[in-house]
């Protein structure tokens, strides 16, 4: 009964992800947007850390360096927030400007927002990820330290 | 692209290029920094010139606010002193940081940390000299007073210095809340933060003295002046070149810079001015008599610092062109001595007067290099120092006698601490010591051989200062200030000649007065105002031990502290505001049963969680009521809401079983038994909170127009390229608030590593 598990969530890990950037794609358009897409990942690689152990979960570079992950969203969103201004555009201008003509096809848009968004998912992934390894840390500590 | 804020743009690129130099050789993040500043230095050269500009970028231009900078020939003297004595104490710090680290037993990686520290303050200072707008010079302000807390405690292991860091910060910054004070009465006054606004409006309307007290409060604060200037000689407790840099060209000058830089404001207020010529002559005083006794040979030069300072001010006040000069002509000669005793103290391992001297004869070129930075400081001819005095005298002689010999005593002790301070490490007896590192002589000599060049061409000088006196003055008229040698019978060289006179008889004389004004000084440090500042600190200790006792007796009152202040507040709103109709009960209609079952399911939950006998329960209770609600959006068609919140909570349910998980099940069984205890005010404090939210959503959700916002955030979520009105209203129409709380994010996200961190290293 156990032993399908582990390997379940191992593939289930990609499929996952693969959801959660397609929520952030296709967040300006429909439903979806950074902050679930980066929750949802967060979610992916906490079934990682429960099923099969920190050591196992942290394999993956994205979950290593999640905390710098955060930082890199965080230079995201400011970037797309203050470039404009050297521009001489007021901060947080998206490009294209309203009125200008749209690109992307159906669901996607191709907009500065989807960067702004990116910056949204990585903090929250970064957020996320960093607290569940920090407790996953702080969990096997105190275990080892019951004889 | 304008190309005003390259120079700035530089040398805020220093302390990262140093970072990443460090990561890879330790020795590499100075050289990296120092050339950075020495590049910066360069640009803002080239720029300079090409005479005053301004930059101007909006920011939220229906408050008014806009990021603005300046270039004119203040912000460029202070720009270029901060750079050049910035590389040269970074230069330095390359040869002195390795041996303090050893001796402190840190590791050498702080080094790096150091210049990152040291090379950002020099960053702030840059902006803060370059900014024209009100609320931005604020925050450069800020800037650098949390980044000379940090370099001023670097030595982070020894009580004083952290206990000489706080009280700089204290100090500094509530004078620099008093500033903001001021400045937020300007821009309410004035209508606008930008500096030149503020100054073409003042001219008509003038702004009022209590304004300009809080401005000039804050700038008291930060140049150390008396009723505040006893945080510069603790911070002594910093490394040296720290010292060197702060106390001579940056976070000292900053005080004065602001005052010159907001003087179109002060020039009209005669009172105010009054005020400040006497606290700058009283500074004058004060610092002299100190430094007259002062034994380590940085306390010295701290005391020396105020003093000088304190003729800035009174130049200042005077409304005289030579203001600027002479805080420039200081800082390299004060730096110099600064490094002069930070590199004594490295090779004899002394911090005393009374236990050095006699160098002269070891260290040659220290001992030259010095003397040209003590006679500049002195005001001696052939040296830069000699024209701050000149230009010092010449004000002084305008106002009258009185202010003549006040002068005249002034720089007349201050040649005679300079002359105490140089003869007592440099003169006397042969003493032997070993030979000094070169990187530790050479800054020394380019600070000195700078001091002599602008004494021997001081028609090199003439140019800049005259620009910055004219940035400075009202309405920017040109400046008549001259600079050269003139041998004739004149009130300046009268003046100079019998301060020399003056200087060396007190040098002479210093065994017959030094006891009798020891003791002066001691008596008066007893009752100053750092004994009022002890006092304080103690007092709101005791207050705020007293409040936190109150609040963490246990979880629930520290729930209830917060929950009943805002619970009487939502009251007080409802109870003020003139609302008609302000409750109206609603209709239920078929279509909203989902609705209403999913409330219920919602409320249900709520109403378990009293009854909830675990931690785990609870837990799980509290997600139930926040799943429930995500089924209220979907019902409500928002599945972008509802996606959201099903997905951030059940992230924070696991994450919070997670928490569970970690904390000792014997803290958790007693909290739970401590919680259950039957407590009548718990009721009150649950009454008034609930009441207060329920007529607070009750009101809200009487008043709701669907036609006021929605509709037409909708029209404009299409306009924007974003259908999806949620990602529209985040991204683009509030896209800066989202900015602002995922930096909150982010520096919750440390806090909560740090903190768990903390945890693993207290088990392990």
């Amino acid at each position: 009964m156990r032993s399908f598990v582990p390997p379940l969530s191992r593939v289930l890990l990609w499929p996952s992800l693969m959801i959660a950037l397609s929520l952030w794609m296709k967040g300006g358009g429909q439903v979806g947007g950074g902050f679930p897409a980066g929750a949802l990942a967060g979610l992916a690689v906490l079934l990682q850390y429960v099923v099969a152990g920190r050591e196992q979960a942290r394999r993956y570079v994205a979950v290593r360096y999640a905390a710098l992950l955060a930082g890199v969203g965080l230079l995201l969103l400011v970037g797309t927030a203050f470039l404009p201004v050297l521009a001489g555009y007021t901060p947080v201008s998206l490009f294209p400007r309203p009125g200008q003509p749209e690109l992307g096809a159906g669901a996607f848009h191709l907009h500065t927002a989807l960067v702004f968004e990116g910056g949204l998912m990585l903090i929250v992934y970064g957020l996320v990820v960093t607290v569940i390894d920090r407790f996953a840390l702080s969990t096997a500590r105190g275990e080892d330290d019951v004889p | 692209m304008p190309v005003l804020v390259l120079p700035i743009l530089l040398a805020l690129a220093c302390a990262p290029l140093a970072y990443l130099a460090g990561r890879w050789r330790t020795g590499a993040a100075a050289w990296a920094g120092a050339s950075c500043a020495m590049a910066a230095l360069v640009a803002l050269c080239w720029e300079l010139m090409q005479g005053p500009a301004r930059l101007v970028l909006p920011w939220a231009p229906t408050w008014g606010l806009s990021l603005e900078f300046t270039r004119d020939g203040l912000s460029g003297l202070y720009a270029a002193m901060a750079l050049l004595v910035g590389a040269l104490v970074v230069v330095y710090s390359r040869a002195y940081m390795p041996h303090h680290l050893a001796k402190e037993g840190r590791p050498a990686r702080d080094e790096v940390r150091f210049h990152v520290l040291l090379l950002s303050f020099m960053a702030a200072m840059v902006l803060l000299v370059t900014v024209d707008d009100l609320l931005l010079l604020f925050v450069a302000l800020d800037l650098t007073t949390i980044v000379s807390y940090l370099l001023i405690g670097f030595d982070r292991e020894d009580p004083e210095s952290r206990a000489a860091a706080l009280l700089s910060l204290v100090l500094t910054g509530a004078t620099s809340v008093v500033f903001f004070a001021g400045a937020m009465a300007l821009g309410l006054q004035y209508d606008t933060f930008s500096l030149p606004l503020v100054f073409e409006r003042a001219a008509n309307d003038p702004p009022s003295t209590g304004a300009l007290v809080c401005l000039a409060v804050g700038a008291l604060g930060k140049s150390a002046q008396v009723p505040f200037h006893f945080w510069l000689p603790r911070a002594m407790a910093a490394p040296t070149p720290v010292s060197s840099y702060l106390h001579s060209a940056a976070m000292v000058a900053a005080g004065v810079f602001l005052l010159q830089r907001l003087y179109p404001l002060f020039a009209p207020a005669v009172a105010v001015r009054d005020g400040l010529l006497a606290i700058g002559l009283l500074s004058m005083t004060v610092g002299s008599l100190m430094a007259l006794v002062a034994d380590p040979f940085k306390r010295v030069l701290a005391y020396s610092t105020i003093a000088q300072y304190g003729y800035a001010l009174v130049l200042v006040a005077l409304g005289s062109e030579g203001a600027p000069l002479y805080v420039a002509a200081h800082a390299p000669c004060k730096a110099a001595l600064f490094l002069t005793a930070g590199a004594i103290t490295q090779v004899t391992g002394k911090k005393k007067l009374s236990e050095v001297g006699g160098l002269r004869h070891s260290l040659p070129v220290l001992a030259g290099a010095s003397a040209v930075g003590a006679a500049g400081l002195a005001a001696l001819p052939l040296t830069v120092g000699f024209f701050k005095d000149e230009v010092f005298f010449h004000a002084l002689a305008q106002r009258g006698p009185a202010f003549m010999v006040a002068g005249l005593v002034g720089a007349g002790l201050t040649l005679a601490y300079t002359l105490r301070f140089w003869w007592g490490l440099f003169g006397g007896p042969r003493q032997d010591a070993p030979a000094a590192p070169r990187l530790l002589v050479a800054p020394v000599v380019v600070l000195a051989a700078s001091v002599f060049v602008g004494g021997l061409l001081p028609g090199l000088l003439v140019a800049p200062s005259r620009a910055a006196a004219s940035a400075s003055m009202v309405h920017g008229g040109a400046s008549s200030l001259e600079l050269a040698y003139h041998l004739d019978a004149r009130a300046e060289n009268l003046l100079a000649v019998g301060a020399w006179v003056l200087g060396a008889a007190l040098f002479a004389t210093r065994r017959a007065w030094t006891p009798g004004l020891t003791r002066l000084v001691e008596g008066g440090s007893n009752f100053g105002p750092a004994h009022g500042y002890r006092l304080l600190l103690h007092q709101l200790d005791r207050l705020s031990t007293w409040l936190h006792e109150k609040e963490v007796r246990d979880l629930r009152d520290r729930v209830a502290s917060v929950l009943v202040p805002t619970g009487l507040l939502g009251m007080t709103v409802l109870w003020v505001t003139p609302l008609r109709d302000r409750f109206i009960p609603g209709t239920v209609d078929w279509a909203d049963v989902t609705l209403v079952m999913a409330l219920a399911f919602a409320s249900a939950a709520a109403l378990a969680t009293l009854r909830a006998r675990n931690h785990l329960m609870l837990v799980l209770l509290i997600s139930c009521v926040g799943f429930s609600l995500a089924m209220v959006f979907a019902f409500a068609a928002a599945p972008d809401v509802a996606l959201t919140s099903v997905l951030v909570e059940t992230t924070f349910t696991l994450l919070f079983a997670g928490l569970l998980a970690l904390l000792p099940s014997r803290r958790l069984e007693r909290a739970q038994q401590e919680a259950q205890k039957p407590r009548g005010r718990d009721r009150i404090s649950a009454g008034i909170a609930g009441a207060s939210a329920f007529l607070l959503s009750w009101s809200a959700l009487s008043h709701l127009q669907a036609d006021r916002v929605g509709t037409q955030t909708v029209k404009l979520a299409e306009v924007a390229h974003s259908p999806n009105v949620v990602a529209a209203v985040l991204t683009d129409f509030r896209g800066l608030d989202t900015v602002g709380e995922m930096s909150v994010v982010l520096a919750a996200l440390l806090g909560v590593t740090s903190l768990l961190k903390l945890n693993a290293k207290g088990k392990g």
